[in-house]
């Protein structure tokens, strides 16, 4: 028997819907345009805010800090990649990597589904089902039980889309998202009717993939795909209405996403302007990887922005001592500040480590973290030849442009007036708090 | 000094699988398994496990190096992974078994099939092995008792795929070694049902075993044997590059030119059996192509010798020797006929130009490539052999040993030749590879290995078993189709023999 049979209704059901990539703004002006009633619905009826996503603004550290209600510097994810430990060796950091428990793991009593979250691979054992999201390799070790496989195969289940294709067509790629869609919502279907769950999570990760390679359509309405990238908010929305159908009255919903989008102009190229600025060599050009780095190297990066000091004594081939470390920032600083491409100011502001990460993994954080003007799309790459560049991805991450979205019984004060990813898990626990035993 | 495959990285690992391909910047993963290839780009990244050090997580596989890694280990043949599993399909033949002890030896966990068909063949051309060797129940148990190994055999014919399947996905193996094939030309001449059969085992064989490697096991690296034969013997006088025309070949046609760097270079087989190996060589070259399969395709010259340490450390271990027409190699057969006093058989003119290794080099040379595996979809040729003597010049060779260190009055003759090939061409084969790329150099000369066979097969109860086949070493299998033992045109007697031949004048021995 099931532990959450046994504490029937000791509080009411809880279910999050993400929506990976999703700003603000656009919830807002599909809502209002009509393209998404249910989302307008929720907006009346609940409280909705702009939410801040974490720094750098991207899915594995925003979702991390989202299911675990903590800072990278105790989740310990700082990014895709790092580079593990005393070496210039690219990892990429899995659910294995995460520090902090997530929340459903902190409640064991609660029986939870939880489909698609980003970095939530591989899949370990919970009270509940879990399916990972994106990065997930294969779809075994993305899920728990493993007994659902077969079931989520017949579904033609795909974790994600093959972003590749939207290189070689964006409408073969449109069919692609539309399908991976289809499936999750059987998925979705499936588990909300055979689970007999208390809290339910579905993050939908096709809008992240829609914005970056169509954001253009959708601020250009006499572009090709405009209705299609509607039209796939739109199918969203349906799914939406029907969750809200299926709830019950005591029941609570948030609705959030990771981080914004607003659109790419340039890609800028981080470890470019590095070399340019005399921190950072390689012995090879172009270098295959990091590990080629010369040896006067001061600064490099990572992916999308995190500037790490190439400290002695942390890196085999560290140069800067300790005691130059300040200098070596000050200098990063006053450099970044003054980078511009095409007449405007590339960087609107370097964060130190100090002022955002805070925990026990904070000393394994970037030195400095850089948030772009908007426009520019900051990247780490290490091959890149030139300053800036632009591909055909036309949407870019925003850190401001997060939502947030809760409709519960009561307080209109449990969401903070400006809240940040990190705030979720509280208003969670606040919500489920509040309810009758 | 820095060993061969030292600035290999997990790229090249057989213990990594490369779980897929990630572009950051569109937050996207791709779908393909099987799409691995490392990027240009520096935002697309390839992802490896490895089953072997499951705690590092997720990382870029060309950041750890052999070097670096504690799995790979210093060997004299370069790092090779602890306890590789190298599984090898014919372990029951002349080159199966011997690799079989010489690498359980430095540690691998070898596994193996056969089916006995070498045994079979031999059996019904009505000729046997003249080193005489154990049956393999009895050469396992003496692999234990004598070297300590535990070997993984089973009985079992390649051509039966549900169970090689089962058993390659119970191994795993992280290499494997395919001497599973008819190595005769004579024996795919004979009729229409040999050649069948050689062209069926062979290359329907290797075709099955590159569907079970794609299903099973993807990221091991196979080992096929090929043959320098392959690409015969051009009367251009054109380099026989290592399988492809190096970067900076071109060919110039009708005032314009093309690179051809990169291309298969023509193969020109002679026989159908040597039809067979190049059809593999498609077959895998394709596979690599489609499914990102790793691969050595090994051309390798005319094997020649009877030792390693392991095969001489106890009669139940030796490895078969054969002298008959279809399953003797030329070196093989004339140390054979020089004991037992029968003229050394020279096909036509005797001036065929043909690439050798000896049988110690060989086991060396195959040990260096397992140790480097292709990086994924790599498909790579290397002509394995240590050089390129004329059957004239071997034969004056063996005579010239046998002569001076064994007391044989060894004559040499002439005979028809029965196959159709060049009796006189020019020949230019490129073998730069192995001590360039894996460290090879052949420590065996000819007239060392030569030395050693001398050594064992004159003694008497060798020599009787050669004496019991000599009616079986004149060929009799003619390419044109007739039935008829070659005729001799005619006999060297000592004193007649040609030049001196360059020989070295005392043997080193170890």
């Amino acid at each position: 028997m099931d532990v959450a049979r046994r504490f029937p209704k000791n509080n009411s059901r809880l279910v999050i819907v993400g929506l990976d990539g999703m700003p603000y703004r656009l919830i807002k002006n599909l809502a209002e345009k009509g393209t998404m009633p249910n989302m307008k619905r929720l907006i009346e009826e609940g409280v909705f805010r702009q939410m801040e996503s974490s720094i750098p603004e991207v899915s594995s550290v925003a979702w991390s800090s989202i299911i675990t209600g903590t800072n990278p510097g105790v989740h310990g994810i700082f990014g895709f990649t790092d580079l593990a430990p005393g070496t210039y060796r690219m990892t990429f950091p899995n659910f294995n990597s995460l520090k902090a428990k997530p929340f459903w793991e902190r409640e064991s009593s609660r029986r939870s589904v939880i489909i698609n979250v980003p970095n939530t691979y591989p899949a370990r054992s919970l009270n509940g089902v879990l399916i990972a999201g994106f990065v997930a390799l294969d779809l075994e070790k993305a899920t728990y039980p493993r007994s659902l496989v077969p079931q989520l195969e017949s579904m033609d289940y795909r974790v994600d889309v093959d972003s590749q294709r939207a290189q070689e067509s964006l409408s073969f790629f449109l069919k692609d998202l539309d399908r991976t869609l289809e499936a999750r919502i059987s998925a979705y279907r499936y588990l909300w009717h055979e689970e007999d769950w208390t809290t339910f999570m579905l993050v939908f990760t096709g809008v992240d993939r829609l914005a970056h390679f169509l954001w253009d359509a959708y601020e250009d309405e006499s572009h090709k795909y405009h209705w299609a990238f509607l039209s796939h908010l739109h199918r969203i929305d349906e799914v939406l209405g029907e969750i809200m159908q299926g709830m019950e009255d005591d029941d609570s919903i948030i609705l959030l996403s990771d981080h914004g989008f607003e659109l790419l102009e340039k890609e800028v190229y981080i470890n470019v302007a590095l070399r340019e600025e005399g921190f950072l060599s390689f012995d090879r050009e172009p270098p295959a990887s990091l590990k080629e780095i010369g040896n006067s190297t001061k600064a490099f990066a990572l992916d999308p922005a995190r500037i790490y000091v190439n400290l002695k004594g942390r890196y085999p081939r560290g140069c800067v001592k300790p005691e130059d470390r300040e200098a070596v920032i000050r200098d990063l600083e006053s450099a970044f500040s003054a980078l511009v491409v095409d007449g405007r100011k590339v960087i609107r502001r370097a964060y130190r480590k100090g002022e955002i990460f805070e925990g026990p993994f904070s000393p394994q954080a970037p030195d400095l973290v850089l948030l772009a003007n908007e426009g520019f799309n900051l990247r780490a790459s290490i091959k890149a030849a030139q300053l800036w560049g632009k591909d055909i991805r036309t949407g870019k991450h925003s850190q401001p442009d997060a939502f947030l979205l809760v409709k519960g019984d009561g307080d209109k004060g449990i969401v903070p007036k400006k809240p940040r990813v990190f705030d979720v898990v509280d208003i969670m626990d606040k919500l489920q708090r509040r309810r009758p035993i | 000094m820095k060993l061969h495959n030292a600035d290999k990285t997990c790229w090249n690992c057989p213990a990594i699988d490369l779980a897929g391909k990630v572009d950051f910047r569109a937050c996207g993963q791709s779908a393909e398994k099987f799409e691995k290839r490392v990027s240009e780009d520096s935002d697309i990244y390839i992802m490896a496990e490895c089953h072997r050090r499951p705690e590092l997580g997720l990382f870029d596989p060309i950041s750890i190096t052999f070097e670096q890694c504690p799995e790979w280990q210093a060997t004299p043949y370069g790092y090779m992974l602890q306890n590789m599993r190298v599984m090898i399909l014919g372990m029951d033949g002349y080159l199966g078994w011997t690799l079989t002890l010489w690498l359980g030896s430095l540690g691998c966990e070898v596994s193996g099939i056969d089916n006995y068909s070498r045994r079979d063949w031999v059996m019904e051309r009505g000729s046997h092995t003249i080193v005489p060797i154990a049956r393999m129940t009895e050469r396992l148990h003496a692999a234990k008792e004598v070297l300590g190994l535990d070997i993984n055999f089973r009985r079992m014919d390649i051509m039966d795929r549900a169970r090689l399947r089962g058993f390659v996905e119970e191994v795993k193996p992280e290499a494997i070694v395919h001497y599973a094939e008819n190595p005769s030309p004579a024996y795919s001449m004979i009729d229409a049902e040999h050649a069948i059969e050689v062209q069926r085992n062979n290359v329907l064989g290797t075709l099955g075993l590159l569907f079970i490697i794609r299903d099973t096991v993807p990221e091991t690296s196979l080992l096929k044997l090929g043959t320098m034969g392959e690409y015969g013997t051009p009367l251009t006088g054109r380099p026989l590059f290592e399988g492809m025309f190096p970067a900076d070949a071109v060919l110039h046609w009708d005032g314009r030119e093309w690179s051809m760097g990169g291309e298969l270079t023509p193969r020109d087989p002679v026989s159908f059996y040597h039809v067979s190996k190049v059809q593999d060589t498609f077959n895998i070259y394709e596979a690599c192509k489609y499914w990102w399969l790793r691969s050595y395709d090994i051309m390798q010259g005319v094997i020649y010798g009877v030792h390693t340490d392991q095969v001489s450390a106890d009669p139940r271990l030796r490895t078969r020797l054969d002298i008959d027409e279809c399953f003797g190699t030329v070196i093989n057969r004339f140390v054979a006929q020089a004991v037992i006093g029968f003229p050394l058989t020279i096909y036509g003119a005797g001036e065929q130009i043909r690439a050798f290794i000896a049988l110690e080099d060989a086991m060396q040379c195959m040990t260096r490539l397992i140790c480097s595996p292709p990086e994924p979809g790599q498909y790579a040729v290397v002509n394995q052999m240590s050089g390129y003597y004329s059957i004239g010049e071997l034969a004056e060779t063996v005579a010239k040993i046998g002569r001076k260190y064994f007391d044989l009055p060894v004559k040499i003759q002439r005979v028809e030749n029965p196959r159709v090939e060049a009796d006189r061409h020019p020949f230019e084969p490129i073998y730069e590879k192995l001590p360039k790329e894996f460290g090879f150099e052949p420590r065996v000369s000819p007239e060392e290995a030569v030395y050693r066979m001398f050594e064992l097969l004159t003694r008497p109860e060798i020599k009787e078993r050669i004496e019991q086949k000599k009616h079986l070493i004149l060929p009799q299998t003619w390419w044109s189709g007739i039935k008829k033992r070659v005729e001799t045109i005619e006999v060297f007697e000592e004193a007649e023999a040609s030049e001196e031949p360059v020989i070295v004048e005392q043997p080193v021995l170890e």
